[in-house]
């Protein structure tokens, strides 16, 4: 009878060999193919309660901290001080909906590398910090706070960059939300509420949503025209109060619906600062697709840049427009098929007020250690040359009269030199989008930006850019050179 | 290793729960409370109670089998606790009462031999098939013992005792005294089971007459199947038979037939019962119906996965993502938070408690309480192997408890029940 017992006995443990194999399997040699499976919650559930670390505004304002959490000791809550205002750009890390913005892309610095286990002992034993690091991004608190106040409630945006480094100064949408509401207990019913808000909170609107820029394009028609030699400021153009759009029964006509200057010639100069779409239709096609298409994705236009995240990609279909010159006439005053996200708008005025080179734009100025040691700094780099020196001179000149004396009034600041363009770019149900993009001050520009009010704002229908967008230009702008 | 050792053993067993319940606090931010005292003088009170016990009435008893049931329960009070402190509070209860059990029956043999039991051997049988039968009884009416229905099997009694209300599993004490009534029947006809004189066709079969009792039991464990719907208090019953038919007998046919039939059964339960297609689906693909059927599965690979080498630390892991993690699942989490390290620890402890009740078996010189010291760790191997098996994806799941550190009374006291009888007759074989 102990033979029958022996066997038994050595098949159980045969099995029981088994099992510790499976465990082996599971544990051991493909343990990362489980415990990093998407479905697997772990990861993300042992961050939530975790310290992070701050992200601070250049002028040392919080913007995100973590508390320790009064209910759960031994845990953090992660707070934002300033509300709305910075949403898009510091993002949130919410258990249920993930992380976004900076807050996502830094993940790693942010994240503390404590987990309570023996690893943290066998760290400190080795001098690893396990505490967060921190975030200092570029943005200005104050003039962020300004740039949110002077959109008025008005769906839109507002980016502004320093020209000569690429630094963002300010970076507003609106409607924004508190991140708080995807922080608290009823996470789920706020998202879904922000979610189903057709005001669209969620959305970034100074990055991930493209627009016709309208007449703002027409300083890269005219940066192209320049640089091609096919026009300068005093070259005459004929002055109809509509233009035929060639091969094609459309024509283009200007903003009132009258001639530009006389009816007979009107100056390039004079086109540009009055913002007439029929002289810049016909310089549209005079320049041809293949020049302005240069000098837009030189700009950034066809390109997708990369920071501070993937900026949507600002699009102006050059070989689609090289045969078909009806089309290009409306696309020479931002209209058809060009899009741009503001960001992008910026960069185009940014590049004119740093002598024709965009730097590229950059949000994190610095990442350091709990102790304030830097661990990483920003670098300065120049994306591309968008134009000669000279034509950004001519340029600025025209820009700076748009403010003086053009459709651009309402963002001068007095005493400061302000250069800028107008846009009114159609919008939905005849609602159009307001713009402004300009730089200041004029003789060392020191701030870029752009301004855009969704489907005409507070003012509807007959919103334009220089009665909506530009007085919210002069706002910003005197914040930032009044200081 | 000494009787004074398996003392300072089991008093490590106790500090072991203590100290994990005190990192299950302090991971969940409390503190050292009355909890950590109680489970440490609740864990000496119960190994503590057996081993005087063992010492006074059953002095010779193997000193190998109490530490490694008092470690996994220690892991498995830890756990529980870490899952649901109610839980643990109620199961420190049952341990009391299991341990109260041991103790009684320890008692009880120390003056009556084990060989008494063979006497009143078909009222072994009788009370074992009642027991099996009690979750029949009508989920309501007047009896006040009323059967339960849960997960889809029928496996619980409620007994409403008017103040209050009491679940046990009977299963789980019956397969002991199927074990010892087995064990008394096959020592008296194991040669006559073992010739085979009549011929049908091929086959050698032993006198109808002889088998007539054995057909009770495997009817009894089809009963179960169909009456209850559970495979595994079903396929532990019937494994239970087999295994002990083969040791008697020395046939191998009877594992092959055996075998057979619980492949058939098991087959014709997928045929019939829903959840039984739903833990073959769980099985071979559980990431593939991770929204479904596979998903505890899923979850208990995840955070075992997750755990890795050294395991997220006590309370640091998410066990509590795994559906009844502190009864069926109970070895994933301790996986999940103690890691590869806690695994091996708990597979090695079982391992070794087998191989000493198997080595109390192989001892035995007299048939009767050999063939039940075999049958006993046999059971407890094959229960052990079915849902650690079922959890690591070796066969499909059947909704067991782990002894000793799964959350639940009843397997609790027959375990310490299993562990007492294994002593006694260890200590019978050397007096």
């Amino acid at each position: 009878m102990n033979r029958p017992t022996r066997r038994l006995a050595v098949g159980v443990m045969i099995c029981f060999g088994l099992l510790a194999l499976m465990s082996t399997w599971v544990q051991v040699l493909a343990a990362d193919d489980y415990r990093l499976d998407p479905r697997n919650a772990r990861f993300n559930l042992a961050q939530s309660g975790k310290e992070r670390g701050l992200i601070l505004s250049a002028d040392g304002v919080v913007l995100a901290r973590s508390d320790p959490d009064p209910d759960t000791p031994g845990t953090y809550v992660r707070v934002y001080p300033e509300g709305e205002a910075f949403t898009h750009v510091v993002g949130y890390a919410s258990l249920l909906f993930g992380e976004n913005g900076l807050e996502r892309i830094y993940s790693a610095d942010l994240r503390s590398r404590r987990d309570l286990t023996i690893s943290d002992l066998i760290a400190v034993i080795l001098g690893r910090d396990l505490r967060p690091d921190n975030l200092q991004i570029t943005l200005d608190a104050q003039l962020q706070r300004t740039a949110l106040a002077a959109l008025d409630g008005q769906a839109g945006s507002v980016v502004a960059l320093n020209p000569q480094t690429g630094e963002i100064l300010a970076m507003v949408s609106f409607p924004s939300f508190d991140p708080a509401l995807l922080l608290g207990p009823d996470a789920a019913e706020r998202w879904q509420e922000l979610v189903d808000d057709p005001a669209r909170p969620l959305a970034d609107r100074t990055t991930r949503e493209l627009y016709p820029p309208g007449s703002t394009f027409k300083v890269i028609v005219t940066g192209a025209a320049l640089q091609s030699g096919v026009a300068g400021p005093e070259t005459t153009f004929p002055d109809p109060a509509e233009f035929q759009l060639p091969g094609s029964d459309s024509t283009i006509s200007n903003f009132d619906g009258d001639v530009c200057n006389d009816g007979a010639s009107v100056t390039l100069q004079q086109a540009f600062v009055r913002s007439c779409n029929t002289t810049f239709a016909n310089l549209a096609i005079q320049v041809g697709a293949v020049e302005i298409g240069g000098v837009a994705n030189a700009f950034g236009f066809n390109n997708p840049i990369e920071s501070p995240w993937t900026i949507a990609t600002s699009n102006f279909p050059t070989s689609q427009l090289s045969d078909d010159q009806a089309a290009l006439g409306q696309s020479g005053i931002g209209e058809r098929d060009v899009r741009a996200t503001p960001l992008q708008m910026a960069l185009v005025a940014a590049g004119v007020a740093n002598d024709g080179v965009v730097m590229n734009p950059y949000l994190v100025e610095r990442i350091f250690n709990a102790d304030g040691v830097d661990q990483e700094m920003a670098e300065q780099s120049p994306l591309r040359t968008a134009l000669a020196p000279a034509t950004a001179e001519v340029l600025t000149q025209l820009m700076e009269r748009v403010v003086t004396s053009g459709t651009g009034r309402r963002a001068a600041v007095p005493g400061q030199r302000v250069a800028g363009k107008t846009g009114t770019a159609s919008g939905p149900g005849g609602q159009p989008h307001a713009w402004f993009i300009g730089f200041a001050p004029v003789e060392n520009p020191t701030i870029a930006l752009a301004v855009l009010v969704e489907a005409g704002g507070n003012v509807g229908e007959t919103a334009t850019g220089g009665g909506v967008a530009a007085p919210i230009a002069a706002e910003v702008f005197a914040e930032w050179l009044n200081r | 290793m000494t009787r004074t050792v398996e003392g300072g053993l089991l008093t490590g067993a106790a500090v072991l729960a203590a100290f994990g319940v005190t990192l299950v606090n302090l991971a969940g931010g409390g503190s050292l409370d009355a909890r950590v005292g109680l489970t440490f003088v609740v864990m000496l009170l119960a190994f503590g109670g057996v081993h005087l016990a063992i010492r006074r009435w059953a002095p010779s008893a193997s000193n190998a089998l109490l530490p490694p049931a008092a470690l996994l329960t220690a892991l498995g009070l830890a756990e529980i606790h870490r899952l649901d402190p109610a839980r643990a509070a109620l199961q420190q209860w049952w341990l009391l009462i299991a341990a109260g059990l041991a103790v009684g029956m320890l008692r009880i043999f120390a003056t009556t031999r084990l060989d008494t039991i063979r006497r009143y051997r078909n009222l072994l049988l009788a009370g074992a098939l009642v027991l099996l039968v009690l979750p029949l009884l009508p989920s309501s009416g007047p009896i006040p013992i009323k059967g339960l229905e849960a997960n889809g099997s029928r496996l619980w009694v409620l007994i409403d005792l008017g103040i209050t209300e009491m679940r046990f599993q009977p299963g789980e004490i019956a397969k002991l005294i199927v074990v010892l009534f087995l064990a008394s029947y096959l020592a008296e006809r194991q040669s006559s089971l073992a010739d085979r004189p009549r011929k049908v066709g091929p086959f050698h079969l032993p006198e109808p007459r002889q088998l007539f009792p054995l057909v009770l039991v495997w009817a009894a464990s089809l009963g179960v199947l169909v009456g209850q719907r559970d495979l595994g208090a079903s396929l532990l019953l019937f494994g239970a038979f087999v295994g002990m038919l083969y040791t008697a007998t020395g046939r191998p046919a009877y594992l092959a037939v055996g075998g057979l039939l619980a492949v058939g059964g098991g087959f014709a339960a997928y045929r019939v019962f829903d959840h039984v297609v739903r833990r073959v689906e769980a099985w071979i693909s559980p990431f593939e119906h991770f929204e479904g059927s596979g998903y505890q599965v899923a979850q208990a690979w995840f955070g075992m996965g997750t755990g890795s080498l050294s395991g997220s630390g006590l309370g640091l892991g998410r066990p509590d993502l795994i559906p009844n993690a502190d009864t069926d699942f109970i070895f994933a989490a301790i996986a999940e938070e103690l890691g590869f390290a806690g695994s091996i620890a708990v597979i090695a402890a079982f391992a070794m408690l087998v191989a000493v009740g198997f080595g109390i078996a192989l001892r035995s010189r007299d048939r009767f309480r050999k063939l039940t010291a075999a049958g006993l760790t046999w059971v407890f191997a094959l229960q052990t192997l079915l849902i650690l098996g079922g959890v690591l994806r070796l066969v499909p799941l059947t909704g067991i408890t782990l002894p000793f550190v799964s959350y639940g009374g009843s397997s609790l006291v027959g375990n310490f029940l299993l562990v007492g009888l294994l002593a006694r007759i260890s200590h019978e074989e050397q007096t």
